[in-house]
């Protein structure tokens, strides 16, 4: 067998187990064009509460007309959500939402969270890193 | 019994008296002898253990410094300090740290924290985003975090030394010691993959021969300060002294949460006999793309 095919059949079978050598659940939100903000309203399809980050995927009808589109939206961890006033029940599926975040470089429908404001009660929510500077917080 | 046989007994039973007393000695010297060389043997071969502690030990946990609550980064403060004081990089070292930040800002980060593996000391201190708590038990201050795996310390201090050959690891091995309401933390043995980083995107493997030492005190009632001093002649032109600043929390609310890494890679799913389980998300690159499974 070919050197080349092996290694990509290889590379293949790990990337089949969810360990894709390029895939870090753990990065830089460096990855997310800080400079550009986006706002795009959809509605809730999962909201997954993990470390080390939170990830909210939401159906999002085109401009255009057309099927619905899932976008990724992904935000800090549980831990820094939580003391940004977060529970892991903050966003539910069927949840109509607005949300802010920093796009994608390359267009992808993807990006790291901003801020979500739930449409029917008008609530928002921040991811803010800089969420607990300041001690003795309630 | 006349004088003749009476001397005669006298004097067998002085003999005898004297061999025993001969035996005897012979017996204890060897004895001692014995004895001695064991109790060498066992010192040699003796593993140190850590003794029961006893109520003092305990009560002597209530004079130290009142350091319990969850401790949250001031984040501003460790942007600045990146900014207003980087380690004294050795100029090889500065080119790869610049083409870092270049990337950074080109929107290719370097992935510092990847794999998920523990962010590691002393970087964990430096960089971290997430809360950490302080444990005191006998003999031992153990620092908690959470956010990736395994972030946890363990700091001996019950005056043992750093063993002659410790295994490295992502925290090393940590030896301290109270100096008032300080704690003055030694760290070596780190692996040499271990990162020096200044954010989630710029640092360097220490390449083999980190040494930190930290001063841990209340900077106030409820302000934490870690004042590092790391040295990493591979890295550093000079020792670098640098500080990070905490904050802490009373609010159940803030409590450390737990942290596994690899959850994130996955989606809560069933699988075929509809138990739960956890099934991979599709990355693009280093960042999830969508909630189907691979």
């Amino acid at each position: 067998m070919n050197r080349a095919i092996l290694k990509g059949l290889l590379a293949g079978i790990v990337c089949a187990s969810g360990l894709c050598a390029a895939s870090f659940a753990h990065h830089s939100f460096a990855v997310y064009d800080q400079t550009k903000t986006q706002t795009l309203k959809g509605t809730v399809k999962a909201f997954q509460w993990t470390n080390p980050h939170s990830v909210l995927w939401i159906m999002v009808l085109p401009d255009g007309g057309g099927a619905p589109q899932e976008w990724t939206i992904e935000t800090t961890s549980p831990g820094v959500l939580t003391r940004s006033g977060w529970t892991r029940k903050s966003l539910n599926p069927g949840d109509r939402v607005s949300v802010e975040f920093h796009p994608l470089r390359d267009g992808s429908h993807g990006g790291g969270l901003e801020a979500v404001t739930l449409l029917d009660t008008g609530q928002r929510l921040q991811a803010k890193f800089g969420a607990a500077e300041k001690p003795g917080l309630q | 019994m006349n004088k003749l046989s009476l001397r005669t007994g006298l004097l067998t039973a002085r003999l005898l008296n004297t061999r025993r007393l001969a035996v005897f000695a012979a017996c204890t010297t060897a004895l001692v002898a014995m004895g001695l060389a064991a109790t060498s043997v066992r010192a040699a071969d003796k593993e140190p253990i850590n003794p029961a502690p006893t109520l003092k030990d305990y009560s002597a946990l209530a004079t130290l410094p009142d350091w319990t609550g969850t401790w949250t980064p001031d984040m501003t403060d460790q942007i600045k300090q990146e900014k207003t004081n980087p380690p004294p990089w050795k100029p090889e070292i500065a080119k790869q740290i610049h083409k870092m930040y270049a990337d950074e800002e080109a929107g290719r980060p370097f992935e510092v924290i990847d794999h998920c593996f523990p962010t590691g000391m002393p970087s964990w201190m430096l960089i971290t985003h997430n809360a950490f708590e302080v444990l005191f038990t006998p003999g031992r201050v153990t620092i908690l975090g959470e956010g990736d795996g395994n972030r946890m310390r363990r700091i001996y201090t019950d005056g043992r030394p750093h063993p002659a050959d410790p295994d490295p690891s992502f925290h090393g091995h940590s030896i301290g010691h109270w100096e008032g309401g300080t704690l003055v933390i030694d760290t070596i043995a780190l692996l040499p993959q271990v990162y020096l980083a200044v954010n989630e995107a710029v640092g360097i493997p220490n390449n083999g021969d980190m040494h930190i030492i930290e001063h841990l005190h209340l900077q106030g009632p409820d302000t934490l300060h870690d004042d590092l001093t790391i040295t990493a002649s591979k890295l550093l032109a000079k020792p670098w002294l640098t500080t990070r600043t905490y904050y802490r929390q009373r609010a159940r609310k803030y409590e450390i949460v737990e942290g596994v890494c690899p959850q994130g890679s996955f989606i809560d799913a069933k699988d075929a006999n509809g138990n739960d389980t956890f099934a991979p998300i599709t990355f693009h690159d280093n960042v999830p793309v969508g909630s189907k499974t691979q």
